[in-house]
Formats: C-alpha cells, sequence, structure tokens
C-alpha cells in the first residue's frame, strides 16, 4: 500500500520567500541601475552644455609637459603620459611591497623576541608609525630628510666612492653596456641550475648518505654563470662623480621617489608588523612545546614550525596591507613624483577634460588591486589549511 | 530586533541624516552655485542668481604676495582680490559684497565650471584650450605677464647657461608646458619637477633641490619679496619665454555675465585714461566734460536737449563706474597699491596712450 506525502500548500506570491528574495533584489538591482543612469546623464548634459568634451580623444592629443626621469617629449600624445604613470605606479608599488613584506616580518618577530632592545626598538617603530598618518610621514620624507637632512649637490655625501647621496638624489654604481632584462636572464639561468644541482645532491643524499652541499654548490654555480654573464654581455660598472651641480655616472634614484618609497615602506611595514604578530600568537603554543620536545633550537622552531603556520593566517591581512600601499602611492602626486595620480593631475590642469582623466586612473586603479589580490587569493588557497 | 539594537540603528541613521541636512544648509548659503546659478541649461541666468544671492563668488587664492593673500584679518589683499572687489561694487554699488573662495591651481576650472564660483579672478594666462574646451570665457586682460626664470643670485646670468638644470614648477599650469617647450627650443634637457604647494616647492628652491624655479614674472616677483633668505638672494633671470595674459574668466554661455565682468574690468582702465582717481572722482561728476559724466553717472542729453540716463543694456546700474572708482579705484591705483611696492614697472600693463596695451572700449 502507498503512501501519498501530505500537501503542502504553497504561500502566495507576496508570501512566496523565494519570489520576494528575487523581487528585492531585481528591484535593488534597477534603483542602483538607475541612479548611476541618472549620475551619468546629469554629467554628460551638463557638459554639453558648457562645450566641455566628454570623450576619450584627449588622450591623442599632444601632452605639452614633460615626464621627468622618462624618455618623454612633451610632442608625444596623452596615452604615452598614461602608460609611463602607470609604469611608474607599477615600479614603486612592486619595490615598496617587497621591502616592506621583508622589514614588516622581521620587526613583527622582532616585537616578540626575548632580547630587550630589539623588543622595544620593534614597538617603538610599530606603535608610532602606525599612528601618524602617511602623508605626514611622506612629508617628513620628503622634507626632512631630502630637502634637509641630505646635502646640497656641491657638499654631496660620497660613501666609499660607490654611493654619492644629495638632496638632488641618490646615484649608485651601476653597470652599463648591456640590460637589466639580459643580466636577468642570466639569474634565472643560475637560479634553475642551483635548484637542478639541489635536486640532484638530495638524490646523492638519498642514496649515499653524502651531505647534500646544495647551498655551496648551487651558489658557486650561481655566481660562475653571473661572472660568465656579465663578461659575454660585456657589462662595465659605472660609478657616480659629481660634475657640477649633476652627479655622472652610475644609476641615479629620483630624490621624490625615494622619500615616497621610503614613507610607504616604513608606514605598510608597521601595519606588517603588527599583522605578523598577531598570527605568529595565533599560532596555538603547543606547536611551539612541541618543537622543543623535539630538541630545535629557539629559532629553529620559529622558521620550521611556528612561522609557516602564522604566515598561512598572516596572508589575507598581508594582501590588504598591499593593496593599501599600492593606493597609498598615489600621494606621491604631492611630492612631484610622476605616479598616474600626478600624471592625471597634470594633464587636467593642461585643459584636458577632468571627468575622463580620473575615470581613466581610476579604471588602472581598480585592474592593478583586482590583479594584486587574485594572486594573494591563489596564495592563500594554496596555502590555507586543507580540511576534510 | 531587540529594542536596544532599533535604537541604536536609528540614532545612527539620525545622526547621519543631520548631518547631510547641515552640510546642504551651509553649502546653499555660501556656494549655492549648484542651486540659482549655472545660466546654461538650467534656465537661470548668472547676474540674476547673484543678485539674489547679495553677493559675488570670486574665485582666487590665498598666499600670492601682491595678487592676493589672506591676511590675519580674514581679508584678502592684493591686485586680484581688489578685481574681484570691482566686480561686487559695479554690481551691488559696495565693493565688500564679494566672496573670495580661495582656489587651488588644478581645481579653479572645475569651480568655474561646476558653478560654485561666479568668476576666477585669479591669474589664470588666457589660453586657446582653456577657452574651448575648459569652458571658460576669458574677459578683458588685467594684467599682461610673461614666464621668466629665477634662480639664486650669481649661479647663472642667462637662461642658455642652464644645460641639464633642474627647474621646479608649479604643478596644473602652462608653466610646466612653456618650460618643457624652451627647454627643446634651446637644447637644455632640463629637469621639470612640478610641485603641488608652493610652499613645497619654495622648500624644495631653498634647499637647493632645484636650479631654478619657473613661474610669470609677477608671481616670480612676488615669492622673491617674500623670500626667507631676502630678495637679494635671488635673481630674475631677463629672459621672458612665453606670453601669459592674465585675464578674469566666467564660465561659457551666459553673454549677459560676461558682459558684465568686462565692462566692470574695462571701467578701472577708462578711468585711467580720463584722469579720473579715488581722490577726485566726486568733483568728477560734476566735470564739463560730457564724456566723463556719462561714464561716471550714465547722465546725458538727448538730441533735444532733454536730460536721459544711458542705459548701454548691460544690466549695470548706470552709476557703476562711479561706485567702482570711489570704492576700489582706478587700474593705475590699483597697480600702485599692490604690484608697485613689489618692483613690479608698469611696462606693457600701461595705457595705450602711454605706449602699453591696456585699451578700454569706448563707453557710449
Amino acid at each position: 500500500m502507498t503512501t501519498t506525502p501530505p500537501q503542502v500548500a504553497r504561500p502566495p506570491l507576496y508570501r512566496n520567500v523565494n519570489v520576494l528574495k528575487w523581487v528585492f533584489q531585481l528591484v535593488v538591482f534597477f534603483i542602483v541601475l538607475a541612479i548611476l543612469f541618472w549620475l551619468a546623464n546629469n554629467y554628460l548634459t551638463r557638459s554639453q552644455d558648457l562645450g566641455i568634451p566628454t570623450s576619450f580623444d584627449f588622450l591623442d592629443q599632444p601632452t605639452s609637459f614633460d615626464i621627468t626621469g622618462a624618455d618623454f617629449s612633451p610632442a608625444e600624445p596623452v596615452r604615452n603620459a598614461y602608460l609611463v604613470g602607470i609604469g611608474n605606479t607599477i615600479r614603486i608599488s612592486a619595490v615598496g611591497i617587497v621591502f616592506a613584506t621583508a622589514l614588516g616580518i622581521l620587526v613583527g618577530i622582532g616585537r616578540l623576541s626575548r632580547n630587550w632592545v630589539v623588543n622595544k626598538l620593534s614597538t617603538v617603530f610599530v606603535e608610532s608609525l602606525r599612528n601618524i598618518p602617511l602623508l605626514v610621514i611622506m612629508t617628513f620624507c620628503f622634507l626632512g630628510i631630502v630637502l634637509q637632512l641630505f646635502p646640497r649637490i656641491e657638499e654631496a655625501w660620497n660613501l666609499g666612492g660607490l654611493v654619492i647621496v644629495s638632496n638632488r638624489g641618490v646615484s649608485v654604481t651601476w653597470f652599463e653596456g648591456t640590460t637589466v632584462a639580459a643580466l636577468l636572464g642570466f639569474l634565472f639561468l643560475g637560479v634553475a641550475g642551483w635548484w637542478l644541482i639541489a635536486r640532484w645532491r638530495r638524490g646523492v643524499f638519498e642514496r649515499t648518505g653524502a651531505p647534500t652541499r646544495a647551498g655551496l654548490l648551487g651558489s658557486s654555480f650561481l655566481i660562475l654563470v653571473m661572472v660568465t654573464g656579465w663578461f659575454v654581455l660585456g657589462a662595465t660598472v659605472t660609478t657616480p662623480e659629481v660634475a657640477g651641480r649633476a652627479v655622472a655616472g652610475g644609476i641615479r634614484v629620483d630624490p621624490s621617489y625615494f622619500a615616497v618609497l621610503v614613507a610607504l615602506v616604513i608606514y605598510t611595514a608597521s601595519h606588517i608588523a603588527e599583522i605578523t604578530r598577531g598570527s605568529i600568537q595565533a599560532v596555538p603554543k603547543g606547536q611551539g612545546e612541541a618543537g622543543s620536545a623535539l630538541a630545535l633550537s629557539g629559532s629553529q622552531r620559529l622558521w620550521f614550525v611556528v612561522l609557516p603556520q602564522a604566515m598561512r593566517i598572516a596572508i589575507p591581512p598581508i594582501g590588504n596591507q598591499y593593496l593599501n600601499l599600492i593606493k597609498n602611492s598615489s600621494l606621491g602626486a604631492a611630492f612631484a613624483y610622476f605616479d598616474l595620480t600626478l600624471v592625471a593631475q597634470i594633464t587636467v590642469g593642461n585643459g584636458k577634460p577632468a571627468v575622463p582623466a580620473f575615470v581613466l586612473a581610476l579604471v588602472f586603479y581598480v585592474v592593478l588591486s583586482l590583479i594584486t589580490s587574485t594572486f594573494v587569493n591563489l596564495a592563500n588557497r594554496h596555502f590555507k589549511l586543507v580540511e576534510r | 530586533m531587540k529594542p536596544i539594537k532599533l535604537l541604536a540603528v536609528l540614532t545612527a541613521l539620525t545622526l547621519v541624516f543631520a548631518a547631510c541636512t547641515s552640510d546642504g544648509d551651509s553649502d546653499s548659503s555660501t556656494t549655492e552655485g549648484e542651486g540659482g546659478n549655472g545660466g546654461t541649461g538650467d534656465g537661470g541666468s548668472v547676474l540674476e542668481a547673484v543678485l539674489d544671492r547679495g553677493v559675488v563668488n570670486c574665485g582666487t587664492r590665498d598666499a600670492f604676495p601682491g595678487f592676493a593673500v589672506l591676511t590675519e584679518d580674514g581679508d584678502h589683499v592684493g591686485f586680484d582680490s581688489d578685481f574681484c572687489r570691482v566686480i561686487a561694487a559695479a554690481v551691488f554699488g559696495d565693493a565688500e559684497a564679494v566672496e573670495h573662495v580661495d582656489l587651488e591651481t588644478a581645481d579653479r576650472f572645475t569651480a568655474l565650471q561646476s558653478g560654485s564660483i561666479d568668476v576666477l579672478v585669479r591669474n589664470t594666462t588666457f589660453t586657446a584650450a582653456r577657452d574651448g574646451g575648459e569652458g571658460a570665457t576669458f574677459l578683458s586682460v588685467n594684467y599682461y605677464d610673461g614666464q621668466g626664470m629665477m634662480v639664486n643670485t650669481g649661479d647663472y646670468s642667462s637662461i642658455e647657461e642652464m644645460q641639464g638644470a633642474i627647474v621646479c614648477v608649479a604643478q596644473g599650469t602652462t608653466t610646466e608646458g612653456n618650460a618643457a617647450a624652451e627647454s627643446a627650443r634651446l637644447g637644455l634637457d632640463w629637469e621639470v619637477r612640478p610641485f603641488e604647494d608652493t610652499d613645497l616647492l619654495q622648500e624644495a628652491f631653498q634647499s637647493g633641490q632645484c636650479d631654478g624655479w619657473s613661474s610669470d614674472t609677477s608671481q616670480l616677483t612676488g615669492f622673491r619679496s617674500v623670500y626667507p633668505d631676502g630678495p637679494d638672494a635671488l635673481t630674475i633671470l631677463p629672459e621672458v619665454f612665453s606670453k601669459e595674459p592674465l585675464a578674469p574668466a566666467v564660465a561659457d554661455g551666459d553673454s549677459q555675465w560676461a558682459a558684465v565682468v568686462n565692462w566692470a574690468i574695462m571701467a578701472t582702465i577708462q578711468a585711467e585714461e580720463y584722469g579720473i582717481t579715488q581722490a577726485n572722482v566726486d568733483q568728477m561728476r560734476d566735470s564739463d566734460d560730457a564724456a566723463i559724466v556719462m561714464f561716471l553717472t550714465g547722465a546725458t542729453t538727448d538730441e533735444e536737449g532733454n536730460a536721459t540716463t544711458f542705459d548701454p543694456g548691460l544690466g549695470l546700474p548706470a552709476d557703476f563706474a562711479y561706485e567702482v572708482i570711489s570704492q576700489v579705484g582706478n587700474y593705475g591705483e590699483i597697480f600702485d597699491r599692490h604690484l608697485t611696492p613689489l618692483g613690479l614697472e608698469r611696462g606693457v600693463n600701461a595705457l595705450w596712450t602711454d605706449g602699453g596695451l591696456l585699451y578700454a572700449m569706448p563707453y557710449k
């Protein structure tokens, strides 16, 4: 004998939760769309009345300004200026992220150190820099350090003949006669060779028990490759020298770039330090104790047991700080650093329409942030705990 | 939800809306550009909006020696500030019926376009790109300037010696483009560094980061006069490498308001040509010269010899020129009050009768 399931009366449409969910979402969607449409329409009609162009044609007009530190002429179209600005933003963001992470993790570990001096220094670093607005830090770096502390070009500091420091920039001994890409190619070869050597030696170790000496062999191989590459490419060293009111030779680090980079690095590092400290403390104490039970030393415990687990927790907030750094790099515009924001500002100041110019900059920042957060999410997914 | 949570949410919402409306009120009382202003597509005219409001919103700056300086008493003092007062005196008969709105260089045209200011009197160069794409209409030039270069005394004696120099300029101005063009023209390979803030620029220049400071010569003279190390520490090089006619600007689309501002400015030049000063304007009202009397009071006689009032249809009161001269002064007096103490000479800014470029259109 079959039993029929009890019939459940379906609620009327206006009380049916599934229907209401969709209706509500659609209504909100259309309201948002309507607002955006009204804003755009308002802008377009008003601009038309005033005779202000609203298209992106300004990208093809000559820029009529110069960009320092780049191979750029005022006759080039605005789109090239934007490309230079984008390049500068990416450059300072990438370098800033690398240094800030390194410094931040070190300082974060330092805050948990049992060495009183290291502990106190790290605490002062973090607590002071976290509480000062970035623009103030940047102004201090530019006015205080670059303009006041660094000497005038006539009295430039010469550090061992390798580095010349003045308030017009820092010139460092560099190579010439070849490109960065070529040298990086050799570096890549050297590192790949090191990796292969390490694999080989690990195999040897497993078969015979002989020490791997992977570090020694690998690094000698890398040095060999780099030296060979240097001579093959015909690179030479250029040392900077003061010539009149400028510095000849070497590679010059723009003073604005230097000030903005230093400010971004120390500010973001202070935040990353706090994140690192918090995530180290979030690792269960038992892990560290298990490490000592296995006779691991303090630094071995940190490096092999605690830090890997702590970094797993720290990846999303550190990724957040990376996004902050990218956006904060736009403050460099106030200090004559030609990032994207400054290029957009000067473009508008020279008579190009404001809204399209800034919409373009906006879109780029969004794209860069999305790319960065995608990488961070990938890293997170790779490292996170996979639970059954 | 629980009553306490509901209360918290309602309080937060009330605070947010209270903040919004109070902002709206203060906006409408001071800038009110968005409201009744516009004159283009809004259906209203700028002159009507200004008359309703009772003050002229004049875009200016706050720390430019000689042209517009915000003093400790809260007054704007300077050449451009006085021309703001000229416009107010012409429209309202009261030179103080003006609201000086301080603007950054990068925002000045957007403020004009959006209507938050009625007129921009801010040492702005009249160029084709601004006349066209920026939605601005430029009026009678009130100062013919040129771009120059300022260096530490003794460093250079001519621009041509500045090979590979670092030149600092202000952002968002014609200066950057002109400096780049001049550098290319003479093959000097300058490094042009633009600063947003003039204080930062001065710091950079003083600390030796810049070899030269380039800007309009009038600006350089002004900044030189207040330089911390003294004006003699700086020299303005003799070369002038661009035309920088500085003129007031209004937003495109309202020719009546443009004419009002234009004739108010020209009244100061015409007054100097007639020899009318702040001191003698009252006597000049009863002058034998019918042209002067008509200019100052609008009183004239028609073909039959009957007394009548000349109304050119500008929308200004008949005696606007009298109010302008008696309350602010003629062009020469305004120049002498603010620019002569800096060491600027009339030069091309003299009247056309003295060989200069200032020429007022005939008021008839």
